[in-house]
């Protein structure tokens, strides 16, 4: 595993980052939800930091203000102003439109230029195995087949920053298979990548650091082994049940 | 997103949306060009033929008046809603939220612009020769098409705020139609309150086409100057309210 010189810059920085969900209603009971209460951390170019948390801690919430999605209510965030995407199961997907338009669309609105979508847009449709459904429109597709084309697309063009959401167990056993050796090849690769999870031993295989999120506050941040050891003392873990055949596998 | 990929992304939107509406209707095309002539003979029918009250030119005043109203409210409907239904889209990637309301603005603009050309063809058939005063119906268009971004903006806006304001701009467009110079012309209504009822910039901008086509003249420049004050204002209205809460939509449309 790459070592990595954290005297550099980071690409990107939070420091006592917090989101509250506020619900205004009119009869003047507000209920809010605090997603995010103090988080602290830095991403460097380069590296595959894992956040690890148990469900609930914030971890979905955290991959939105990364994406940029939505803006922290107390604390800083500083970004270069990088292209970060989420790698999600789908992606700006729209039923009457084609499979084909919708890659297009999608591949627009996160920023790439046709030029480089012309050029990955045969690889797409072969990893969404798709086939002759690609000019069909998206509504006549089965789950499995949106899920397909949605990894195919954030997978196949690569933002500056790799957002990963370990919840990826998408479509048949071969498909997984397939799509499991994507992450774990971009997790290996140089690429920046954050990878969001609850499984140790993912983050131990493939992270060069770690993050650990526990309610909403950042609790550690280091080395993988360091910071693995103080979320298992806390979680022994019995915790992976039924986790992401995806990844664990 | 810059401008660049911001136009690419609309453009390419808004021509694959056009071209999945008509590849999925039967009739597609001809329906947006069927639906302000089937308003049209109802109201014909009503207004010229039971109640007598139309006059030899009345049926191409009311189509007149028809085509541009279906484009101003059409926008303003479909723009409104565009932010609000988008929920899921925009919490998946950062989307600059006046995407939303642009291409839909851009898919009825495109419509509107089939059914004019028709229009004209008809009004030509008929006899309202073109004039020299067609050379002002760019800048109508564009003082209309001010007023649309800027309603529309600004009902796209307010709407994830106010869910509400659904029911009241539907009853507002209903209402709206029957005091905006479409059914009758400025002249019916009783000179004290005149005024006011041009206050409405749907009345000048119906007005303003229909001097145009239909008579020949010149528009009024100064109430159109007036009409594009307002659109102005309402753009600048719903530019603001869209960038304030630009990163406060996903929050609330997230669940």
């Amino acid at each position: 595993m790459q070592t990595f010189d954290h005297d550099r810059e980071p690409i990107l920085s939070l420091r006592n980052v917090g989101v509250t969900y506020r619900r205004p209603s009119l009869l003047g009971r507000r209920s809010s939800y605090t997603a995010l209460a103090d988080v602290s951390f830095d991403l460097y170019h380069g590296e595959s930091l894992a956040v690890i948390g148990r469900n609930g801690a914030g971890k979905s919430t955290l991959l939105k203000l990364l994406a940029g999605i939505i803006r922290p209510d107390r604390g800083a965030l500083r970004d270069r102003g990088l292209k970060a995407a989420l790698l999600a199961r789908q992606v700006g997907f729209d039923g009457e439109l084609t499979g084909r338009d919708n890659i297009v669309l999608s591949a627009l609105l996160l920023g790439f230029d046709r030029a480089e979508i012309r050029a990955q847009m045969a690889d797409i449709i072969a990893f969404a195995e798709l086939g002759e459904h690609i000019d069909q429109p998206l509504s006549t597709y089965s789950a499995g087949m949106r899920a397909r084309l949605g990894f195919a697309v954030s997978a196949r063009l690569e933002p500056d920053i790799l957002l990963i959401d370990e919840a990826l167990g998408v479509g048949d056993a071969g498909f997984q298979a397939k799509s499991t050796q994507l992450i774990e090849d971009r997790l290996a690769s140089d690429r920046t990548v954050v990878l969001v999870t609850h499984s140790p031993q993912v983050v131990r295989r493939l992270c060069n650091r770690a993050v650990w999120i526990d309610n909403g506050m950042s609790r550690m941040e280091g080395e993988v082994d360091a910071v693995l050891n103080a979320y298992s003392a806390q979680y022994p873990p019995a915790v992976p049940r039924g986790g992401p055949a995806s990844l664990a596998g | 997103m810059n401008t660049l990929q911001f136009t690419t992304a609309v453009a390419f939107k808004a021509y694959a949306e056009l071209r999945s509406e008509a590849s999925r209707y039967f009739l597609s095309i001809f329906w947006w060009v069927l639906d302000p002539v089937l308003s049209m003979s109802v109201y014909y029918l009503i207004f010229g033929v039971l109640m007598l009250r139309g006059g030899p030119d009345f049926a191409p005043f009311l189509l007149t008046g028809i085509v541009v109203w279906q484009w101003l409210e059409r926008s303003a409907l479909h723009g409104m809603g565009s932010i609000y239904g988008n929920g899921y889209l925009m919490n998946l990637i950062q989307v600059p939220k006046i995407y939303f309301p642009v291409v839909k603005i851009v898919v009825d603009t495109v419509k509107f612009g089939i059914v004019f050309l028709l229009l004209l063809v008809a009004l030509w058939s008929l006899g309202y020769a073109p004039s020299l005063a067609y050379l002002a119906l760019p800048a109508v268009m564009l003082v209309q098409l001010l007023l649309i971004a800027g309603v529309a903006f600004l009902l796209a806006g307010l709407m994830p705020l106010l869910p509400d304001l659904k029911y009241l701009a539907e009853v507002t467009f209903r209402l709206g139609f029957f005091v905006s110079g479409i059914l009758f012309p400025p002249s019916r209504v009783p000179d004290q309150y005149r005024d006011l009822y041009q206050l409405n910039p749907v009345v000048n901008l119906i007005e303003a086409y229909r001097s145009i086509l239909l008579r020949g003249e010149w528009p009024d420049w100064g109430w159109l100057l007036v009409v594009a004050a307002i659109g102005l204002l309402l753009l600048a209205a719903g530019r603001l309210v869209i960038a304030r809460f630009e990163y406060d939509y996903p929050r609330l449309l997230s669940r």
